[in-house]
């Protein structure tokens, strides 16, 4: 008896499983995404009449896209005919090569619409075309600053901190200030933007640090940080937290300024299935030492690897991708911010962007991060920021020690 | 042993300590459980051992006729969650059958059998248990592109049986090694061959070592996350391991939904280690009797 | 290690048989494991490096860069702490788990079930469930410390290096006790039920009768399990990456071969430190595999 079941199993699996094998196989076009650009089915089945292939869409979490794709470019082969490319990969895969240029490939009048192309730019070509816009503004808790008798939006770093301690101080919320400081890319970019509200900017054209001189914004930016979580303002829990968990806890109403806002975010605070502050959430550009708002992109696009076995599919799909239509569809779907200025003027236009004037205003300002591009040793001296100034938080370096740590990241991330 | 069992003090001690195994290994699941039960917006609250308020929608968002991604309603995951379901029990089942059986036969070569090479063959398999995922990976998926491999059960089942054979092997060589040689020594005076006795002797006194090795395999196999993550792109063979973590996106943490999945997720592999656990103690009793 | 067989000449059939039981084994793990192991020993000693024409040979480069590196010598530290504890902690568990599991008598089934539960939550998940416990704000910890009374305000666990990598280990224990336990209770049940009446009958108490008939008995059961969890931590990936990030307090040797390879595409690197993580487990195993042997022998 036992045997029978043993052997009856041991010979209908191989069969269930060739089975289900041939059910999903699908000849076509292979996409690889994370899950927001995971298309609905419904613009999947239209893609797949109006281009006459079927869209074989395979989607992975954030951090395993990239692992897969330098697996299979490590060893040869395009991991999928297009694949998500993230502004912070441009440098690595640029220098490998491993990302067809398109610049003779969509329409000039398309790329001159996205302003954050630019970002995907390396030595000049164009790696992977935007379908997802996000820049960073100030969100902010209306009803916080409204209780503490503040009239308006701090325009400064220094407005942004009295505000902060004019609500602790009346007891509105106990830690007002939303930064991660865990030792993940949300800080890094946290402070990036910082610095470029106090003025500074990271690298000179030949990429030697702006930020380690005591008037400099990023030390500033830091200094702030550490300051306010110092005094108070920032929650000492925040060691711990990522972007994505800061945002939670501004959703539940227990911040008042989420610094580092991400603008598609503010269609999910408005939300109030998602969200407890839907009606109080407000943006404002971000606060500047300079009387000029600054902030940087951090877009995502879809390009096409080397070696991609349907590339011409590819194109087709990226084109597609960027038709007026189709970003509203995502936008609506995923959230996913249109790229596109005129895309994004005509959903103001019809209401349906949440702060629109000053997303439409905020966005007009928006730059790369780094000015000559994205270089390749970028991830490395990312990670090396995020642990340095968790590090200081953590009260285990000075913020002088913790710049000089940062500079010498820089330097290693470039001497390699 | 018996006669301590029936003391009181004895008795005490052994409840206190299954109830501390209990809750050291359900306590964490029984959080979880309560997390995939209370609504997104009292996650925020202070902890309760038991949810104030108890919901169904982070299970309805995997069932239900619409799902939500990120906070959007988008067609259901259940046909996803589904294959995916399919795919981790298909390939820990093949892994286990293929793995098991392999090192129930090979161990028996390793103890009884001499051949030239054995012991540092052995020694060989074994140490190759110390190789971290990641050394081996691109050469491995070079070569699977080249065997047109990738993305199928067979590719994958292949990879788990290399990477759990040596600590199968390794469990039933202990279990062969501890075995008494004189019951086959018996059986090959009366003029039984290798394989029989090995079949029909060695392997039924075998029991609780199969077993183990097979639990051990099939659940090393169904947690398995950075294989399937590079050699299982699509839905085809993609187990729940890798698509349970897309559901934390960079812009919406669903907890609730996660520890749903995660709960739904260990069900299979507990109906499984009960069943297979039957033939365990019936193996025991055989054992007792002989 | 004692043949448990008498020598005799090899038959002819033997070989053949051997052959066929084998070849199966080295077909597997020749092809899957051995051939890519060789290629990326060969693959450290060049430089790779996709952002970087050609694939010079460079020797030890890549090993002394390693050396050199504090990054690096950090991860080495946090990974030797994860092993000690999680070895301990789980032989220590393991082994209990083991006794009990074999010595209750009515619905063994259901705690052995119970028992292996915390291994089939997927890793990802396991790590969400605990990370959600140490939540300083919202967390299960916090709150229970509080209300026993233990310490006096909310803490944030991971700001200190010990703490967090203490939670990070039990963690991992906790996921990988179950495999200690299960081979344990795999050895215990090969123990023939007499030589415990014979103990006991020779006047041996409880821990007598363990320290002179279990422990023995169980010794390559303790020795594959003591192998295993040493592997596992060695291995350990998932419960720091996703409970702290790239953090230096937590940042296992494994981790820094992720970052290193696959985050700043130094493959080469990457590689070669994955192979000191390889040979640094294999020796701490074989260190207590060669004693376990040797002390419990029965001479």
């Amino acid at each position: 008896m036992k045997r029978r079941v043993f052997l009856a199993s041991a010979l209908t699996l191989p069969l269930l499983a060739s089975f289900a094998g041939s059910v999903f196989a699908a000849d076509g076009l292979t996409v690889l995404l994370p899950p927001w650009g995971t298309l609905p089915k419904e613009m999947t089945d239209r893609f797949a009449k109006d281009a006459g292939v079927t869209l074989d869409a395979q989607t992975l979490g954030w951090d395993d896209i990239r692992t897969k794709i330098i697996t299979s470019m490590v060893a040869g082969t395009a991991p999928a005919d297009a694949t998500e490319v993230d502004w912070s990969w441009v440098g690595q895969f640029g220098s490998a090569n491993w990302y067809v240029p398109l610049d003779d490939k969509i329409d000039k009048a398309v790329i001159a619409d996205i302003p954050t192309a630019s970002i995907f730019r390396y030595d000049g070509k164009l790696l992977a075309v935007p379908y997802s816009n996000d820049f960073r503004i100030l969100i902010y808790n209306k009803a916080h600053l409204d209780k503490a008798g503040i009239k308006a939006a701090p325009k400064t770093p220094d407005e942004l901190l009295a505000a902060a301690k004019a609500v602790k101080s009346a007891g509105i919320a106990e830690f007002p200030i939303g930064l991660p400081l865990s030792a993940t890319e949300g800080t890094s970019t946290a402070w990036y933007l910082l610095t470029k509200a106090f003025g500074g900017d990271l690298f000179d054209k030949d990429f030697k640090p702006l930020f380690t001189d005591k008037d400099s914004g990023g030390y500033k930016a830091l200094a702030f940080e550490i300051g306010a979580l110092k005094d108070g303002l920032i929650d000492p829990a925040a060691t711990g937290l990522k972007d994505v968990e800061v945002q939670e806890v501004f959703k539940a109403g227990k911040l008042t300024f989420d610094v580092a806002g991400w603008a598609g975010n503010l269609s999910v605070y408005s939300d109030p299935s998602k969200s407890q502050v839907a009606n109080d959430v407000a943006a404002a550009l971000m606060p500047s030492t300079t009387g000029k708002s600054r902030t940087f992109g951090l877009p995502e696009a879809v390009g096409i690897p080397t070696g991609a076995a349907n590339a011409k599919a590819a194109q087709d799909f990226i084109a597609w991708l960027a038709m007026p239509q189709n970003e509203i569809a995502a936008y609506e779907a995923l959230g996913n911010l249109p790229p596109r200025m005129s895309v994004l003027r005509t959903l103001n236009e019809q209401g349906k962007l949440k702060q629109g004037d000053v997303l439409l205003e905020q966005a007009a300002v928006v730059e790369p991060l780094i000015a000559q591009g994205t270089p390749g040793w970028y991830p490395q001296f990312s990670t090396a920021v995020a642990s340095s100034i968790n590090q200081a938080a953590k009260g285990q370096l000075s913020v002088d020690d913790a710049i000089a740590a940062i500079a010498k990241a820089a330097a290693d991330a470039q001497s390699n | 042993m018996r006669s301590l069992i029936s003391t009181l003090p004895g008795r005490i001690g052994t409840v206190l300590a299954v109830t501390l195994l209990v809750a050291w290994s359900l306590g964490p699941i029984y959080w979880s459980l309560v997390t995939s039960l209370t609504p997104p917006l009292n996650l925020l609250g202070a902890p309760s051992l038991w949810p104030q308020q108890i919901t169904f929608e982070h299970y309805a968002k995997l069932f239900g006729a619409t799902s939500m991604s990120q906070g959007n309603a988008v067609q259901s995951v259940w046909p996803q969650f589904s294959a995916a379901l399919a795919n981790s029990l298909i390939t820990s089942i093949l892994a286990t059958i293929v793995t098991v059986a392999i090192a129930a036969f090979g161990a028996y070569a390793f103890v009884r059998l001499e051949f030239p090479g054995r012991d540092l063959l052995f020694v060989a398999v074994v140490a190759t248990l110390a190789i971290p995922a990641y050394t081996v990976m691109i050469p491995l998926y070079r070569l699977m592109i080249s065997l047109k491999l990738i993305d199928t059960y067979t590719g994958i089942t292949l990879i788990y049986v290399s990477a759990f054979l040596p600590l199968a092997l390794w469990l039933m060589r202990s279990v062969y090694q501890a075995m008494p040689i004189s019951l086959e020594e018996a059986a090959w005076l009366d003029g039984a061959g290798r394989i029989y006795t090995l079949v029909h002797i060695v392997l039924p006194l075998s029991a609780p070592g199969l077993i183990a090795s097979a639990i051990l395999t099939f659940l090393n196999a169904w947690g398995q996350f950075m294989v399937p993550l590079v050699f299982s792109p699509t839905l085809a063979t993609k187990p729940l391991t890798v698509l349970i973590p897309e559901f934390v996106t960079r812009n919406y943490i669903d907890f609730g939904l996660m520890n749903a999945a995660g709960i739904l997720a260990i069900i299979p592999p507990v109906l499984l280690v009960l069943f297979l656990n039957r033939y365990l103690v019936s193996g025991l009793m055989a054992g007792a009797t002989k | 290690m004692p043949s448990s067989y008498p020598r005799r000449n090899r038959t002819p059939g033997e070989l053949a048989l051997a052959a066929a039981l084998v070849i199966p084994i080295v077909i597997v793990m020749g092809g899957l494991v051995f051939w890519p192991l060789a290629t990326s020993v060969v693959d450290s000693f060049f430089r790779i490096d996709p952002m970087k024409p050609g694939t010079p040979f460079v020797g030890l480069a890549n090993y002394g860069a390693l050396m050199a590196d504090s990054n690096v010598q950090t991860a080495w530290l946090n990974t030797l702490a994860y092993v000690a504890i999680a070895v301990v902690l789980e032989t220590i568990g393991g082994m209990g788990a083991a006794l009990l599991l074999n010595r209750v008598k009515h619905g063994r089934q259901w705690l052995l079930a119970i028992t292996v539960l915390p291994w089939c939550l997927p890793p990802v998940v396991n790590a969400i469930v605990w990370m959600w416990i140490f939540n300083p704000s919202y967390g299960l910890l916090n709150h229970a410390l509080l209300w026993l009374g233990v310490i006096d305000s909310r803490q944030v666990w991971f700001n200190d290096r010990a703490t967090a990598l203490f939670l990070v280990s039990l963690v991992h224990v906790w996921r990988m006790m179950p495999l200690t336990a299960v081979i344990l209770l795999a050895a215990l049940q090969s123990i023939p039920r007499d030589l415990y009446e014979a103990a006991r009958l020779d006047g041996a108490g409880p821990i007598k009768s363990f320290r002179l008939v279990t422990l023995p008995l169980i010794s390559s059961g303790l020795a594959i399990a003591l192998s295993q969890s040493t592997v596992f931590a060695f291995n350990l990936f998932d419960e720091a990456w996703i409970l702290s990030g790239s953090s230096l307090d937590t940042r296992s040797v494994i981790i820094q071969v992720y970052l290193t390879a696959f985050q700043n595409l130094r493959f080469s690197s990457g590689m070669a430190l994955s192979i000191l993580a390889m040979l640094a487990s294999l020796l701490v195993s074989l260190i207590y595999v060669l004693r376990v042997y040797r002390e419990t022998r029965y001479d």
